[in-house]
């Protein structure tokens, strides 16, 4: 294993909507004997609302410098934090005149290029490695899984560490816990419509409604998933979903995090799984 | 019909100036990012290789007025696909970013809600260094509905049922109605102020 010590970067959602997802994280690698530091005062990536790439550079300049200090590379559990926070690693280690511009803002933005975010399934595939993750496994997970990849961690090229149409690190660390992975290489990777949830509600769900239905439709007991925006709409607002569209849809949705928890024998209720809006009871019963 | 003596022939510099916006000449209309775009599958009419063609031919009025420019997902399955490299998703951005600032000054209308949601956040982010979703909230419904009064009632139908559920695990306690706080806001204040557009 390569990796003992990591920056970790929460985001945003992590004390609310997303507490699931943060309180398996933090479990899993503790399970894994990876120390996850948190970033001493981290500030928000810009999401996907702050559209300039000017300010989305500063801001990660001064997340980064932080990670930096502390001569650790970041890891996040959001595929948004993931793709915002590396872009800018990238951006900024490729342009002097660009680190010396947000060096001129404030020294705290100082960043020198020397470390890099990734996200954790990244870290845990790429990283930990499949050895290492299979020997700490010890239960088995009897799942129908569809997982669900989203955006950003199969594309756009230079911040990928998945193929863009058909990503498979994620059904690997299924398969590795004992899962089953249903056919779901269609919809892997649309987007759920997270971005427009405010101000087109009606395309968000439609999108939301595509991903549910087609892992429904493959028969799965579950979606795992790697991002808490995708986690909003999959699982905080499927009973919306429900209501607006006049269907059911009764799908438990999960955090990868959670998942591969489970398999590492870790207590569910450490790993917020009473946390999730669909009930995640069903799935307990199916580790073994 | 083009009017052609309407066209604005520098149209395309202006989007490459901005950030995102530098590869929009290496278009060939091959369609590519259409064919795979979710939003076209939702909404045939929805085509960015069109945006990007009426950018080129310099029909500035009708792009930085399309409704369209504020339904795409940002989700980089065009820019993952374009053979040419367009970056097509942070391109519609930078062109969005136009259409802001035109309308921020009052020459054009924008159809679409997102402005101010995008604003509104990057308010709680200027203020608090993080995302809170209160705040947000109270700016962006108000604003949106035109009236207080009538941005609650909507706020309320939006999250009565989410809010709950949210709270009944836990998630959305007293703790979520106070904004988390980044320590040094001095700093996040300046990033806005020397980066951002005003
Ligand atoms: S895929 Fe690229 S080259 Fe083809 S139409 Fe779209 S932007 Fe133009
Ligand atoms: S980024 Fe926008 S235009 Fe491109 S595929 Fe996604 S929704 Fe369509």
């Amino acid at each position: 294993m390569s990796v003992s010590k990591m920056a970790y970067y929460p985001g945003c959602p992590s004390e609310g909507t997303a507490m699931d997802q943060d309180m398996s994280t933090k479990a899993v690698f503790e399970k894994l004997g990876v120390e996850l530091v948190e970033m001493d005062d981290w500030n928000c990536c810009g999401a996907a609302e702050v559209e300039d790439p000017r300010l989305v550079y500063a801001l990660n300049a001064r997340n980064l410098a932080i990670a930096e200090k502390e001569g650790l590379d970041i890891v996040t559990p959001c595929s948004i934090c993931y793709y915002n926070l590396e872009r800018s690693n990238q951006a900024l280690k490729a342009d002097e005149d660009l680190r010396t511009k947000v060096k001129g803002i404030d020294n705290s933005l100082g960043y020198n290029g020397k470390i890099r975010a990734k996200h954790v399934l990244d870290v845990f595939m790429n990283d930990v490695g499949q050895d290492e993750l299979k020997s700490k496994m010890s239960k088995k997970l009897n799942i129908k899984v569809a997982p669900y990849y989203g955006c950003y961690l199969g594309r756009p090229r230079e911040t990928a560490f998945d193929d863009p149409d058909d990503p498979v690190l994620m059904d690997r660390l299924i398969e590795l816990a004992g899962g089953e992975v249903v056919p779901f290489s269609q919809t892997k990777t649309l987007c759920c419509g997270g971005p427009l949830m405010m101000t087109r509600s009606d395309i968000a769900f439609a999108m939301s409604r595509k991903i549910l239905d087609a892992a429904r439709s493959a028969g799965a007991d579950c979606i795992a998933l790697a991002c808490p925006l995708c986690g909003m709409m999959l699982d905080g607002k499927q009973a919306d979903i429900e209501k607006a569209l006049n269907v059911t849809l009764g799908m438990p949705v999960v955090y990868i995090t959670q998942l591969l928890g489970l398999a590492l024998g870790i207590d569910a209720k450490k790993l917020g799984l009473n946390k999730n809006a669909v009930d995640t009871k069903e799935l307990l019963g199916k580790v073994v | 019909m083009i009017k052609t003596w309407e066209l604005d022939p520098s149209f395309k510099y202006e989007i490459m100036k901005e950030p995102g916006g530098e590869h929009i000449t290496s278009c060939y209309q091959c369609s590519t990012c259409t064919i795979g775009c979710p939003i076209t599958e939702l909404v045939p009419d929805y085509n960015p290789r069109k945006i990007i063609q009426m950018s080129l031919l310099g029909m500035r009025n009708e792009v930085l007025t399309s409704p369209d420019l504020w339904i795409c997902l940002i989700c980089q399955t065009c820019t993952a696909r374009c053979p040419q490299d367009v970056r097509i998703s942070d391109l519609l951005g930078a062109i969005r970013r136009i259409a802001e600032k035109e309308a921020e000054a009052g020459k054009l209308k924008i159809d679409s809600s997102r402005p101010l949601f995008d604003k509104a956040f990057q308010h709680q982010l200027e203020k608090h260094g993080r995302l809170y979703d209160m705040g947000l909230a109270m700016e962006y419904y108000p604003k949106k509905e035109g009236s207080f009064i009538s941005g609650m009632k909507a706020m309320m139908k939006d999250y009565k049922d989410f809010g709950m559920r949210m709270f009944k695990k836990g998630k959305m306690g007293p703790k979520a109605m106070l904004p988390v706080k980044v320590k040094d806001r001095t700093v996040i204040k300046k990033i806005f102020e020397e980066m951002g557009e005003k």
